[in-house]
């Protein structure tokens, strides 16, 4: 969680990742926010983002954005 | 001949009365309701603000901020779009270059209109939807407009940290849409799915290419974009047959995966323009919808929108450049060395454009009109102004041209036009940034800000999100202790770019 805030923080200082729950839903990340992170994430969880979670429900928070993750390791 | 793109709407509102004109995800609006609306404002506008003045208009991505923008002209004014997301400096400087006495806006802009430095009266859009037409006003307001009456004034990145308003004319926008719209072959068939923000000049072609011929425009939401399987599926549901996109908003769905779900069953037609494509990219589109209609386009606002068209017929491969192609109908574009000497057939040159479509300048900037739109040097017989776009260009042996980037220290980042110096005049700004240098590492699209002094990247990055739209956020800041000079005294770029990680 805290490398996943790391990358969150230096992606958007402006955001408070900690409270946020409608990032995608409330349009407080943009499209090129989330192409940046979709390849940064990859890169450091060493896991394959898919078109199919790219949804609302899995970016909305720090929080969901990380079970997202967990569940990319998993499988 | 037609005088003003009233005349467009007025025959639409007889032929297409019933047809949708503008759909967002909650309203739609048919040819005939459209005008109404446009109706109503005018004739509210007519009565508060002369002819032939701005009028600014701060409104969301919805179906209504069209009908603000020909609300303005039917009142024979023009309009000047502002995105109420950017920062209030920004709008600041706006409202500081284009001094409207009158500002439209919908409710949900009002309280940000009203904390700006702004004197002048502001109207809201939902306030006055229902004000009777007067048909004789909206009749002599139309009459007094003609073909090289100003239509908008659109904000550009200006090097000097003052964003530069260029001014298009009736006639200019009608040269380019009719130009456009046989290419890509136009019919009251099409549904236009705009990604553009509605301020921006890319969205021009999903505002008239319907006013001209009948076809409809779908404003998908802005955080669909974000979510690319929701996008197509969006596509589909509203039967989309045409995108006028930035080169970024097409690079999204093929970079995120969106082809792997589905993908776009009744496209027909995608023209792209802002930036070069990279064909790694543009490949993806054409593997899955090879039957569509590629055209890459190029051109600066002040040649109103683009001035030069490629139609892609070959398949492209990872490494393909893109020709820009030839001039749209109207546009004159030719190359001239530094000396203003004609460039020889294959060589490089600066692109110079001429014709009717050339902007009527800078907005209350005559200055930096007079510099930028210059007599053409090759004819000293007659007044032909040129504008000299700062692209460096060459035909190759088919008499396309081709595009080889900036004279100057101007960019293009996720489709916005940036010039870098713009970048540092505001970094130098912020307390605790002594020296800057803001250079743009293309292959990876990072905006990098090179800097010294005490200052912290966060407050940096904290200070230009608060006062500068999005795309110009810098996304990498490199702290140093002392900037790389040449010994001239400059600061070396070179030594600076082998930074880039």
């Amino acid at each position: 969680m805290e490398e996943l805030m790391e990358i969150l923080e230096e992606l958007r200082p402006d955001v408070d990742f900690e409270n946020e729950t409608a990032l995608i839903t409330d349009g407080v990340l943009d499209s090129f926010d989330i192409v940046a992170l979709v390849g940064e994430l990859n890169d450091a969880f060493d896991i394959e983002i898919k078109p199919n979670n790219l949804v609302p429900e899995n970016f909305n928070s720090a929080k969901a954005m990380y079970a997202l993750i967990e569940k990319l390791q998993d499988e | 001949m037609e005088k003003s793109v009233l005349c467009r709407l007025n025959s639409a509102a007889i032929k297409y009365t019933d047809k949708i004109i503008f759909k967002d995800s909650k309203t739609c609006l048919t040819f005939g309701g459209f005008n109404d609306i446009t109706k109503s404002i005018g004739t509210y506008l007519a009565g508060v603000a002369p002819a032939s003045s701005p009028v600014v208009v701060m409104s969301g991505r919805h179906v209504y901020t069209p009908a603000c923008f020909l609300g303005a002209v039917r009142a024979g004014c023009f309009y000047a779009p502002m995105d109420g997301d950017m920062p209030k400096t920004r709008l600041n400087q706006i409202l500081g270059v284009i001094k409207s006495e009158l500002m439209l806006v919908d409710k949900a802009h009002l309280e940000i209109a009203q904390s700006l430095d702004f004197d002048g009266k502001i109207v809201v859009m939902e306030d006055i939807l229902e004000t009777p037409a007067n048909e004789e006003l909206l009749k002599s307001r139309e009459e007094s407009l003609t073909g090289a009456s100003p239509l908008y004034v659109i904000f550009t990145s200006g090097s000097t940290g003052v964003p530069k308003g260029v001014i298009t004319s009736h006639q200019s926008l009608m040269t380019y849409i009719d130009s456009v719209s046989k290419v890509l072959s136009i019919d009251d068939t099409d549904i236009f799915g705009n990604q553009s923000p509605l301020d921006y000049i890319a969205a021009i072609r999903d505002i008239y290419l319907p006013i001209s011929f009948g076809a409809s425009t779908y404003i998908i939401p802005k955080n669909e974009f974000a979510v690319p399987a929701q996008l197509f599926e969006t596509l589909n549901r509203e039967k989309i047959t045409a995108l006028c996109w930035s080169v970024a908003g097409v690079e999204l769905p093929a970079k995120l995966g969106a082809f792997d779900v589905s993908k776009p069953e009744y496209l027909k037609k995608l023209c792209f323009s802002g930036s070069v494509m990279p064909c790694k990219y543009l490949k993806i589109w054409q593997e899955n919808l090879p039957d569509v209609l590629y055209v890459n386009q190029y051109g600066p606002t002040e040649t109103t929108a683009s001035c030069t068209y490629y139609v892609v017929n070959e398949k492209v491969d990872d490494d393909t450049v893109l020709p820009i192609g030839k001039p749209y109908d109207n546009y004159k574009v030719f190359l001239l060395n530094e000396d203003n000497t004609p460039t020889e057939q294959g060589k490089t040159g600066e692109i110079c454009v001429s014709g009717s479509i050339l902007a009527l300048g800078y907005y209350g900037n005559p200055e930096y009109t007079e510099k930028s739109f210059i007599q053409n040097p090759l004819n000293p017989n007659y007044r032909e102004l040129i504008y000299k776009t700062g692209d460096l260009g060459s035909f190759n042996a088919d008499g396309l041209l081709e595009f080889h980037g900036r004279k100057d220290r101007q960019i293009k980042h996720l489709g916005h036009r940036i010039e870098l110096g713009e970048i540092e005049e505001t970094a130098k700004k912020i307390s605790g940034v002594l020296d800057c240098c803001s250079l743009y590492n293309k292959p990876k699209e990072h905006l990098y800000l090179f800097y010294t002094g005490d200052a912290t990247s966060k407050d940096i990055v904290l200070y230009f999100r608060a006062n500068m739209p999005a795309f110009m956020v810098p996304r990498k800041l490199v702290n140093l202790d002392a900037m790389p000079t040449l010994p001239n005294g400059k600061i070396d770029m070179q030594t600076l770019k082998s930074y880039f990680k």
